[in-house]
């Protein structure tokens, strides 16, 4: 996948970013309160359920697992693909990961912190949260070490840590510059923040090392949080859960619905912000190939599953999945199929891949039909088990969807907050990408 | 030899600091430091820079992490030794798992602290002889030199393109 040819100056980068930096106007305002309102409804939502019970979900008997934790899945898997871009790309020194690598690391803090409070709010007793962290006590009382849901907490705890240490190191030389283009309060807030960066080789020397490190360790990181994810259910025994392709099924499905959200940010991003010059359609063009291949493996992973099923000869495994596609949730099936798999076939051709309004749309549909993966997989499972006498419906109550609405209005609302505030473009690596220094050099 | 002094030459490209660096290699003068807009191979080459020590605090960590998680788990399920979903109460895999969040946890961390350690950051004031156009698209080298002999070195640094500044 070749560079975009970049003819910009170091002014031209910095005066480009340093604009979208300036005092905001009111419509700006405006979005964030609406985004703040959407919180407090999700929030009010919580605080509902904390008082009156989780019973206020529609959580219940057989299906426990609801669009808390549909929502938990989704969010983790939108976090991984701005790992891949950051670090994952960085070890292959694609170039053109530069112009996006910094909006994308930052889609992933934020989608990892959304996804972190479902597990609290799925929680029936939240204020027990502390008997998951191993901590001494009178009785003795430890987790459960083998339980894939310990795995998580540590597995999502590490994530979250790491994300954010690789985003804030990799922004210390963009800070260090709006702190050199601003004055008064503005700047003493960017002195705290960058440090004391100064762009000394010394600094430089060691910067460009530990790089590497990080992004050689977040790298076998992400892929091991989602695996972890899908043990939550592959070490369930629960007919269409309990299976060993769910670890790179989960992984690719995560990257597919993380590549469809940074297009889904990136248009208007570059559109408003003026970023067209950085964040070309070439390199929109190379998100959208990248979605064909991760869409492919999705495809493969659906149709090996069912094969798995049909394979075993396993009666349940074969009703699962029968049930699956043709039953109370079949509509969700094939939204997801169709979502997921047929749709971004599109960008085979050049014409849609190249035109923002078809990648815009292609990909919020990779986005919808992600989230009933979740839910085809989640609540399919359990609704329709082992015994006919156990089966059971599950449809979201208002709280539930209260708070989903909380969780996209947080996530965005952090992201607009962030690019308003904060360099949104990786600027000194944009910097090296123009002196024509290899990416990671 | 009376005050020392530093002088500031800021340039426009990288291969005119390097330049100006072999240059002052072989001069009287000492380059105090060098500050760039974006990391340089060449800027490093020249200053001599050998390979980063960061990695021994990464591996370090990494250790330490992997150690943390996998003793942790299994010194907890040692308290009370009940056997769980068939499972022996040490169980090698899943304790591995444990060890392997952590070993990246701990490696990040040590990592994190390596580059700060080894790059004297944070620091909240600025060398006096910083020039905030260094993060924008000037490289600066800032040399030191006696008092007597900072015209020789302005004018050293200038013949090779450099705009000036001068510090006490």
């Amino acid at each position: 996948m070749a560079e975009a040819p970049l003819t910009t100056t170091f002014e031209d980068i910095d005066r480009t970013v340093l604009n979208t930096l300036g005092p905001a106007p009111a419509r700006y305002w405006a979005g964030v309160l609406l985004l703040a309102a959407g919180i407090a409804v999700g929030g009010l939502c919580w605080i509902y359920q904390i008082f009156v019970g989780i019973g206020v979900g529609g959580q219940n008997n057989p299906v426990a697992w609801g669009t808390y934790l549909i929502n938990f899945v989704f969010w983790v898997g939108i976090a991984h693909s701005g790992t891949l871009i950051s670090a994952i790309l960085h070890l292959f020194r694609a170039g053109w990961r530069n112009p996006i690598a910094r909006a994308a690391e930052t889609m992933t803090v934020f989608a990892v912190c959304v996804a972190g409070l479902f597990p609290f709010v799925h929680l029936g007793r939240v204020w027990m949260v502390y008997y998951m962290l191993p901590v001494p006590n009178q009785r003795d009382l430890w987790p459960n070490f083998q339980s894939p849901l310990m795995f998580d907490v540590i597995a999502i705890s590490a994530y979250l840590t790491v994300s954010v240490l690789f985003w804030y190191t990799g922004m210390l030389p963009d800070l260090a510059t709006v702190r050199d283009h601003s004055t008064g309060r503005k700047q003493k807030i960017f002195t705290v923040l960058s440090l004391g960066w100064t762009g000394s080789q010394r600094q430089w020397f060691h910067h460009g090392r530990a790089y590497l490190f990080f992004a050689s360790l977040a790298t076998p990181l992400v892929i091991s949080v989602h695996s972890v994810v899908s043990w939550d259910f592959a070490l369930g025994v629960v007919p269409g859960w309990h299976t060993t392709i769910f670890a790179p099924y989960f992984v690719a499905g995560a990257i597919h619905s993380g590549l469809a959200m940074v297009i889904t940010l990136m248009v208007p991003l570059r559109k408003l912000f003026r970023y067209e010059r950085y964040i070309t359609l070439d390199v929109l063009e190379n998100i959208a190939k990248t979605i064909i291949f991760t869409g492919l493996i999705v495809a493969f992973a659906y149709g090996t599953e069912v094969f798995m099923a049909w394979y075993s000869g396993n009666p349940i495994e074969m009703e699962t999945f029968r049930w699956r596609i043709t039953g109370h949730y079949g509509l969700f099936f094939w939204i997801m199929v169709t979502c997921n798999t047929l749709v971004p076939l599109l960008f085979f051709f050049k014409r849609i891949r190249t035109s923002i309004p078809w990648l815009l749309g292609i990909c919020l549909l990779v986005n919808i039909g992600m989230w009933f993966e979740r839910f085809v997989i989640i609540v399919g499972s359990v609704a329709h088990d082992f015994i006919p006498h156990a089966w059971g419906h599950y449809a979201p109550t208002l709280v539930e969807y209260g708070v989903m609405l909380g969780s996209f209005c947080l996530f965005f609302f952090l992201f607009v907050l962030f690019v308003k505030h904060m360099p949104s473009l990786a600027m000194a690596e944009l910097k090296h990408s123009a002196t024509g220094g290899g990416h990671g050099d | 030899m009376g005050t020392k002094k530093i002088v500031l030459g800021l340039f426009d490209s990288e291969e005119k600091t390097v330049s100006a660096i072999r240059a002052l290699k072989y001069s009287p003068w000492k380059v105090e430091d060098v500050f760039s807009p974006v990391p340089g191979n060449g800027l490093a080459e020249a200053l001599g820079m050998g390979k980063s020590r960061v990695g021994y605090f990464t591996l370090a960590g990494g250790i330490l992490g992997f150690l943390t998680g996998f003793f942790l788990a299994a010194w907890t399920a040692g308290q009370w030794n009940i056997i769980i979903s068939g499972k022996p109460v040490i169980s090698l895999i899943p304790f591995f798992i444990v060890g392997f969040e952590l070993t990246i946890l701990f490696g990040v961390g040590a990592n994190v602290l390596g580059f700060l350690i080894f790059a004297g950051l944070p620091r909240l004031k600025l060398p006096d002889y910083y020039d905030p156009r260094c993060s924008g698209a000037f490289f600066g080298v800032a040399a030191s030199c006696g008092e007597e002999d900072q015209e020789r070195l302005t004018s050293f640094l200038k013949k090779r393109g450099a705009d000036i500044r001068i510090m006490d």
